[in-house]
């Protein structure tokens, strides 16, 4: 495992990204990282609030709409998170909030797509009141991805050898 | 010939959170005892254009400190005390422009929804900004001390000569805890984690908002996507707050860092464009499925341009200012 991460580590991609004094290695991947989470968790956060009652005389079905914007977010932060791991491979795979971090990601990721199959493929939606059930996923969902920022921001802090703050 | 530096940009703001305040305080007074509803609305805007223009007002403060006392060595004819008393009158005052802000912005807000505002927040801007306005004077007025020694009381005429400016104060307390001076680590990348949950709050709004009117998801209003509003806000409001404490921990990585220069100049341009939403008749009219008139989707894009560049060079100050 740690031959690998470190192998990872050195490849010649990861050490650019690392080391380059170009803004477009590693502030630029970060960068990213930020605009993607905007657009995934900002979306994401808009249909939860919704569903809680905020803005109740927006209608869900158009809000649909938003979610190829959502996904690109998603797919931003996944490629750009990729090398972010990559480049530091020998610390954040060796981290437990890292993991800790996939885990709601991942949790979110299922939530979303039950709020998905429940509010948005449902044709009585914006016609009958939504559920309890409904609004429990939304609470988690928002829960969910707080979580994972909290998490994603802390990486910066947390070392993994004593899992403290530098 | 001189150059402008910030410490001129303060000179020159300094005068805004003062006057722009009294004469807000004047308008909106008049609009209540001449219960005309034009005249508080202008007090309003007034309230939230002052508290707007007070973030580079109060963040040019430091670099006009740092311009006076260089190297935190102050001149003979200047009283480090009486800066510190400054900063701290200032930091009050500005929290409570910004608290009077919010809550204007919030009137004005309801007012276009169901053209009447609810009577506890009359009051709590009526309240907040006679506060504001008091305190901001006694700022200014403890401000002008700093370089007219002829403004000076005789208490602070008599107060012993020190070089040092960075003596104590509560600004600087607030800044010693947060940058984990006193122990308490968990503070600085708690507000950094609270400032990237506003991040996203904020986003909500941008998105939704600003997407709809440029012609994505026309299903939606105006008029339902304005009940948003409120919670992008609370978004601004978060990062305001963890904002001023990265601030007031370390002053000396933002005051002279151009990145951090631009990203204020585009949160006051934000503030301004959020104002357009809330005064402009042809975005309110904007119903399901209609398209938005040009000048709309002019302003919903410069909102997205501005908050991508806000984010921008708060995210490239450690890399390309002189800051971290």
């Amino acid at each position: 495992m740690m031959e690998f991460a470190q192998w990872l580590e050195n490849t010649g991609f990861s050490t650019w990204v690392r080391e380059s004094p170009s803004i477009f290695a590693f502030p630029v991947v970060l960068l990213i990282h930020t605009i993607g989470m905007g657009l995934c968790v900002g979306i994401s956060a808009g249909i939860n609030f919704r569903i809680l009652g905020f803005a109740p005389g927006l209608r869900l079905s158009p809000m649909a709409r938003m979610f190829p914007i959502l996904w690109l977010g998603f797919w931003m932060n996944a490629i750009t998170g990729t090398i972010l791991v990559m480049q530091d491979a020998a610390n954040k795979l060796f981290n437990y909030d890292f993991y800790l971090k996939m885990i709601f990601i991942a949790l979110a990721l299922v939530v979303l797509r039950m709020i998905r199959n429940r509010v948005f493929l449902d044709p009585q939606v914006d016609k009958v009141p939504l559920s309890r059930n409904v609004k429990n996923l939304a609470i988690l969902s928002l829960l969910f991805w707080v979580g994972a920022i909290t998490c994603g921001r802390l990486l910066a802090y947390v070392s993994p050898a004593v899992g403290g703050v530098h | 010939m001189e150059t402008l530096n910030l410490a001129h940009a303060h000179l020159l703001l300094n005068h805004l959170p003062t006057i722009g305040f009294g004469i807000a305080l004047c308008i909106y007074f008049a609009g209540f005892f001449g219960r005309s509803d034009s005249l508080k609305k202008v007090g309003l805007v007034m309230f939230f254009l002052v508290a707007v223009m007070a973030i580079p007002t109060y963040l040019t403060g430091s670099a006009a400190e740092r311009a006076l006392c260089p190297e935190l060595k102050c001149p003979a004819e200047v009283v480090p005390q009486i800066l510190r008393e400054h900063e701290d009158l200032a930091l009050f005052s500005f929290v409570l422009m910004e608290i009077t802000g919010f809550f204007s912005w919030l009137a004005l807000w309801q007012l276009r929804k169901s053209s009447k505002i609810a009577a506890w927040n009359w009051a709590l801007v009526t309240l907040l900004s006679l506060a504001s306005f008091g305190v901001v004077a006694l700022a200014a007025s403890e401000g002008g001390g700093i370089r007219h020694p002829e403004l000076r009381d005789a208490a602070e005429a008599a107060l012993p000569h020190i070089e040092d400016a960075e003596s104590t104060g509560i600004a600087r307390s607030i800044g010693a805890v947060v940058a984990g001076n006193t122990g308490v680590g968990w503070l600085w990348p708690a507000s950094e984690t609270i400032h990237f949950i506003g991040l996203c709050m904020l986003f909500l709004v941008v998105l939704t908002v600003d997407l709809r009117l440029l012609g994505m998801a026309k299903g939606l209003s105006f008029k339902a996507l304005y009940q948003l509003l409120p919670l992008g806000m609370l978004g601004f409001t978060l990062n305001l707050i963890t904002g001023i404490l990265f601030f007031l921990a370390a002053p000396g990585q933002y005051v002279n860092n151009v990145e951090f220069h631009r990203k204020i100049v585009l949160v006051v341009l934000a503030g301004f464009n959020v104002l357009y939403f809330m005064l402009v008749d042809e975005t309110w009219a904007v119903g399901p499925d209609d398209d938005a008139p040009l000048r709309t989707k002019i302003a919903a894009a410069s909102a997205i341009f501005l908050w991508i560049g806000i984010l921008y060079y708060g995210h490239m100050l450690p890399f390309l200012g002189n800051a971290f």
